[in-house]
């Protein structure tokens, strides 16, 4: 484990925290997008297109509906984004010791990162859409299913580790075996979680646009569409970070954490391109049936066998 | 909310599961739809009207131009009908050159088909592959004809442009790799399972149903509904190239998959033979440019169904009227049907599974509020047109 520690406001605002994230989730944005491009016999975006995108967003006007309640309908991508951008400080983002950490502090960021949901959610019955409406209904759906299997992937390398500091785990993890090999199948639901949790391909029935148009955020434009946005960037960042430093053999240094997250990141292209998009009753199926109850093996394998 | 009250979806007139306009609404309950209707006409163009304006050879380019994707069809059933009505027929070599085009034009349609419905279940990359794949078909019909769409290759008693041997070629080239494709394409949707969840015991429609709601095409085929214009009722030079009808019994999604793939094997089998086979001779008859009096019918076999076209001609120069009817108008009452009990999700691919072109579709509807009569007089319907802009 290195040693090297940041300034507090530094974390906040620079690194690992604020900027640093934005751009590395825009950064992977892109490599998701160019790569499932690529798949899909596409060219696919230029490097900057993420960014272009935000920074049209924010610059649109922002319509606020007939019929929402107009606090809630400003405060909630912010409350997304922030929470998304809170949860950085507890993980070790780029290899780096994480800025922020206490015992069960994989806890709160579980938490963190399913706020963004949360918001979503609400955000869609914020509104008198009727697509936002059904996507709502169907964000908060997959939200119950895919959190538990998801929360119990990641429970299994903290049991291991007799810890629930992220901290801790990602120094377990570097000291022994990848727990991908000895816990493959926690390490399987914890990626597909992963993608339940950012709704991309297959499970993107929250907003499938043959459907219900953008889902939750159909009447989202401008700043509160791109912070959304941004906040699930932000949040695939994370989802990555953590997937990688508790089944990856931890994140020490930059480098490793760069090869191990790309390298998550093409697997979760491939995933996104295979699959023909599941209904929200098969995604809950799936979930229930399988990946509770996978999840739910592993763990019992685990507790044997500590 | 209260329960009493419906939660209807509207889908369109603009919608991104639609590439054309149309009005849907699915009440739904939950996820589950309970009832289902359409309101079509957003792309009524005055076609027929404007038919009785035009003499007989610009009606060929005006007709070309109702459907985008099934173009060629469509000016063939016309030009079938008007020399049928002159007592004239195509020579073999163009007839066999027309339905040359028209099988080509059925690769090009099954394949942005198969493209659109896998972007309908969220299978974008295999919408993606087999658009890529339908340019070859595409260079091929620009090859020929000069253009992508609106190949205009019908003059009234024959075809504008000869196939030659370096045609030949490019056309054998380009089905060879084709054909692989589609073995591939055929492999996807028979045993992807995320697809298949999809599509398997999706939208079924019994062979009873398809037979009463008098669906057409690869809609009625896939529900075991043996009906094919050009195996019923050979026109042109369909009697010397006999087709096999592909049938399917499963009459869900995948079995309309599955007939539309099949079909395109046929295709490209019947374009081997009828290059192989190419009779020689003249591209065109002469056609006088007066139409003798007389009503007709022509049939023929759009990629969609069949396609009706009713002409009538009053001895002149231009059409006393020209009916279309096309094949998307016989299946939208199943889509209306087989919708309800399914999931939201389901629509879309149910809509497409019929695979429906809503600008050839659409009609001018009269919902005659005043008298029962169904019958207008010319004096009443320029007295109903004064008082409608008057009241606007």
């Amino acid at each position: 484990m290195n040693n090297l520690t940041v300034h507090p406001l530094i974390a906040l605002l620079l690194f690992p925290g604020g900027l640093f994230l934005l751009g590395g989730g825009l950064l992977y944005e892109w490599i998701d997008r160019k790569l499932v491009a690529r798949f899909q016999n596409r060219l696919g975006p230029r490097w900057f297109q993420p960014l272009a995108d935000l920074v049209k967003l924010l610059a649109k006007e922002e319509i606020t509906p007939q019929g929402v309640n107009r606090a809630l309908f400003f405060i909630l991508p912010v409350i997304a984004l922030a929470s998304a951008l809170t949860s950085a400080l507890y993980v070790p983002i780029a290899g780096f010791v994480p800025a922020s950490s206490f015992r069960g502090d994989l806890i709160v960021t579980l938490y963190l990162l399913s706020v963004l949901t949360l918001c979503l959610g609400l955000a869609g019955a914020n509104t008198m859409n009727r697509f936002a409406l059904i996507g709502a209904t169907r964000t908060l759906t997959q939200l119950f299913s895919y959190e538990a299997p998801f929360l119990l992937a990641l429970l299994g390398p903290a049991i291991v580790t007799k810890s629930w500091q992220i901290m801790t785990i990602n120094y377990y993890a570097q000291q022994h075996t990848w727990m991908a090999i000895t816990q493959p199948i926690g390490f399987v639901v914890a990626l597909v979680g992963l993608m339940g949790k950012l709704e991309l391909p297959p499970f993107d029935a929250p907003e499938a646009e043959t459907e219900i148009v953008a889902g939750a955020m159909t009447e989202y434009s401008g700043r509160g569409l791109a912070l959304f946005h941004l906040g699930k960037n932000v949040e695939l960042f994370i989802g990555l970070t953590m997937v990688a430093a508790f089944y990856l053999g931890g994140l020490a240094n930059p480098l490793e954490f760069l090869a191990k997250t790309l390298g998550l990141l093409v697997v979760l292209t491939v995933l996104q391109s295979l699959f023909a998009r599941l209904r929200i009753d098969q995604t809950v199926g799936l979930w229930w049936r399988a990946g509770a109850l996978l999840a739910l093996v592993q763990l019992v394998v685990v507790f044997l066998l500590r | 909310m209260e329960t009493q009250r419906k939660f209807i979806v509207p889908i369109g007139p603009q919608h991104p599961a639609l590439k054309e306009p149309g009005h849907f609404q699915f009440t739904v309950d939950g996820e589950i739809v309970t009832d289902a209707s359409v309101r079509l006409g957003y792309v009524h163009r005055g076609i027929e009207k404007g038919a009785e304006n035009r003499n007989w050879t610009q009606n060929l380019y005006l007709f070309e131009r109702i459907c985008g994707i099934c173009s060629h069809v469509h000016a063939t059933a016309l030009a079938i009908g008007v020399e049928r009505l002159a007592g004239v027929q195509a020579p073999p070599r163009a007839q066999a050159i027309r339905i040359l085009m028209a099988e080509l034009e059925r690769i090009h349609s099954h394949l942005l088909w198969l493209g659109v419905a896998a972007h309908e279940g969220g299978f974008d990359t295999l919408f993606m592959y087999s658009w890529r794949d339908r340019e070859i078909v595409m260079d091929l019909l620009e090859s020929l004809s000069g253009n992508r769409v609106n190949y205009s290759v019908n003059l009234i008693g024959g075809v504008k442009f000869d196939v030659e041997d370096k045609h030949r070629d490019a056309i054998l080239r380009g089905l060879d790799t084709l054909e692989e494709r589609t073995r591939h394409y055929l492999n996807v949707v028979t045993t992807d399972r995320t697809f298949l969840a999809r599509t398997r015991g999706v939208g079924t429609m019994s062979r009873n149903q398809a037979e009463l709601f008098g669906t057409v095409g690869p809609t009625a085929r896939a529900s075991g509904v043996a009906r094919d214009v050009r195996v019923d009722a050979p026109y042109e030079a369909y009697t010397l190239f006999p087709v096999n009808l592909v049938t399917d019994e499963g009459g869900d999604l995948m079995a309309r998959f599955v007939v539309r793939t099949k079909e395109l094997f046929e295709s490209y089998r019947l374009i081997r033979e009828i290059l192989d086979h190419l009779p020689s001779g003249e591209l065109t008859v002469r056609v006088p440019r007066k139409i003798p009096a007389g009503e007709t019918v022509s049939r023929v076999e759009a990629p969609r169904g069949e396609l009706f076209y009713f002409i009538k001609s009053n001895g002149g120069e231009k059409p006393e009227r020209i009916k279309v009817r096309t094949p998307s108008l016989c299946n939208w009452a199943s889509v209306m049907q087989v919708a309800v009990g399914h999931k939201l999700a389901d629509m879309p691919m149910i809509l497409s599974g019929i695979d429906p072109c809503f600008s050839c579709n659409d009609r001018m509807v009269l919902i005659n509020r005043g008298s029962s009569s169904q019958v207008w007089s010319w004096d009443e319907l320029r007295r109903y047109g004064i008082e409608y802009y008057k009241k606007l």
